[in-house]
Order: structure tokens, then sequence, then C-alpha cells
């Protein structure tokens, strides 16, 4: 069973990835790698490291994809570029 | 547009002498692998007893590794610097100058003091459960960042900002400095860890005073980069 949890979050985090490339707007991309960190925080929990699962959930979902947010409306385009 | 195109010589042949390569490498290192392997984390773990601190993971971060948290706060400091160089500007004021949205404006009063809370547990409890004072750091600045969207009067005093950097930074170093001059070792554990208060709140000696100025730090520290982020020259 957890075998097939496990195998279902790969999987999953490979196609957000592939949709992460191909999506034309910078900003759906940046909340699509939110969904990247937040299935490898399911790993981790998985495979009982809380501590580096709750860094993950922390600064590699929280606080840089709100700093590419914010990095976005610093462009030109703003979010729809 | 077809979608067939040649593949360049030069491509393929990168490719092969990469492989190679990487081929060659394995099969060095397969060969020459001992027989019984050590992991270092065994190691870290039998000595983590030691020094009285129930997360074993605070105590590789913060002690057998101090040195190198020292050195993640200085690069986190040059990476703020960098950001208040790039976006610095004298005349500045917020991207959005209208009146928030009302949803936000609720969630952030009922949400802020909860993060904040929460970020300063992560913060203290740090030697005793999940987390510690950089996970702790980010989260106070997330909720400094909910504030200074909801709300166009919550300002930053940059100078009380600047004041528990220093403060934070210094201290650190300053406990290191003592550890060298009472245990003979930087970063020494000079003040009491016994086993036999291994869960208590006032354990481990220097290493939860630690991690908390390395909360102060990480948190003042991403609430400037969220503050210069969120900030834009009038005439843009």
């Amino acid at each position: 069973m957890l075998g097939l949890i496990i195998l279902g979050t790969f999987i999953a985090m490979i196609l957000i990835a592939f949709k992460t490339i191909i999506e034309p707007k910078l900003a759906h991309s940046v909340v699509l790698s939110m969904g990247i960190g937040l299935s490898s925080v399911m790993l981790f929990v998985t495979f009982q490291s809380p501590d580096v699962a709750l860094t993950q959930a922390v600064i590699g979902v929280g606080i840089s994809s709100l700093i590419f947010l914010m990095g976005l409306k610093h462009l030109r385009g703003g979010y729809e570029s | 547009m077809s979608l067939k195109r040649t593949i360049p010589m030069t491509t393929v042949s990168g490719f092969a002498v990469s492989a190679f390569f990487v081929v060659t490498i394995l099969n060095i290192l397969i060969k020459n692998m001992p027989s019984n392997i050590y992991r270092a984390g065994d190691e870290l773990l039998k000595l983590n007893s030691s020094e009285g601190v129930a997360n074993a993971v605070t105590t590789v971060v913060v002690y057998f590794r101090g040195f190198d948290t020292l050195g993640e706060i200085a690069v986190l400091f040059i990476a703020s610097l960098g950001i208040g160089l790039v976006l610095k500007s004298t005349t500045k004021e917020k991207i959005e100058s209208e009146e928030s949205n009302f949803m936000l404006k609720t969630g952030a009063k009922l949400l802020s003091p909860i993060i904040l809370i929460f970020g300063l547990y992560i913060m203290i409890y740090g030697h005793l459960s999940v987390g510690g004072g950089f996970q702790g750091g980010v989260i106070i600045a997330s909720g400094v960042l909910l504030l200074l969207t909801s709300s166009n009067h919550f300002h930053i005093s940059h100078r009380v900002v600047e004041r528990l950097e220093t403060f934070a930074g210094v201290s650190y170093v300053m406990i290191g400095l003592i550890g060298l001059i009472v245990m003979d070792s930087f970063l020494g554990n000079f003040l009491p860890h016994n086993i036999s208060q291994m869960g208590l709140l006032l354990s481990g000696g220097i290493i939860p005073i630690i991690y908390i100025i390395v909360g102060i730090k990480v948190g003042s520290e991403m609430s400037v980069i969220v503050d210069n982020m969120l900030k834009r020259d009038i005439d843009d």
C-alpha cells in the first residue's frame, strides 16, 4: 500500500513537472511548481524525515514561490507574461 | 512546421563521449567500493545523546555542523543585501496603492497572529520537535508578508530589523568565541547539558539558544527581502 502511494506520488510529480514546463503563463507555472514541492513533501513524510519535509514545505513551497510571484509583478508584462 | 529534425553529428558524438566517461567513472567507483560501508549519520546519531537534545537533526545542524549554519546565514544575508541593492530606490511605494480586498483583510486579521505564534513555537521548540530556527524564521517572514499585503498602513521599521539582525549575528559569533575560550573548540557547548534533562525546554546547553538566534536573524532577513520585493519605484 505504501509502495503504491510512493509510486503514485512519483508519477504525479513527473506529470506536474511536464505541465509546469509547457504552461504558457509564468504565474501558472509557479503555482504548478508549488504542486511539485507539495508532492515531494509527501514523499519526505513517507520516508520518515519530518525535518526535511517541514523545510521543503516552508521554504520550497511557501516563501520561494511567493518571492517568484512578487518578482513577476516587477516584470514588464506583470502576471500575463 | 515539420516536427522532423536532423540531429547534428556533434550532439551524437557529445552524448557518446559523456556516456563513455560516465561508464568509466562508475566502473572505477564500483571496483574500489569498500565491502563494509559506514554512514556518517550512524556515527553522529551515536554521539547525539552526549548533548542531551531530543531532536538528533538539530544536534547535527547546530552543534556538529554549527560552522556550516553560520555560513548559511552569511549567504542569506548576502542574498538579502543583493536584493536590497538591485531594487534600491529613494522614492518607493507599494505596488497596490488602492485598498486591499475585503477577504484578504479579514483573513489576515484572523490568520496572521496564528502564523506568527506558530513560527515562534517552531523556533523555540526546535531542539525538542520537528523544525528549528531556519523554518520558524521563514514562517514569521510569511506572516509579515501577509500583514504587508493586507494593509497599507503596516510598515516594517528598518531600524528595528537592522538592530535585531546585528544583535543576532554578533551574539552567534560571540557564543562561538566563548566556546572557543572555555571548551577549546569553536561553538563548544559550555552550558550544562545533562542527558537526564533530555526532553525539557531548558536542555541541551547552548543549542536552543543558538537556534533562537538563527531564527531571529533569518526572520529579519526574509522580512527585509519580502518588504523590498513588494515595493516599486513611483515613476515606473
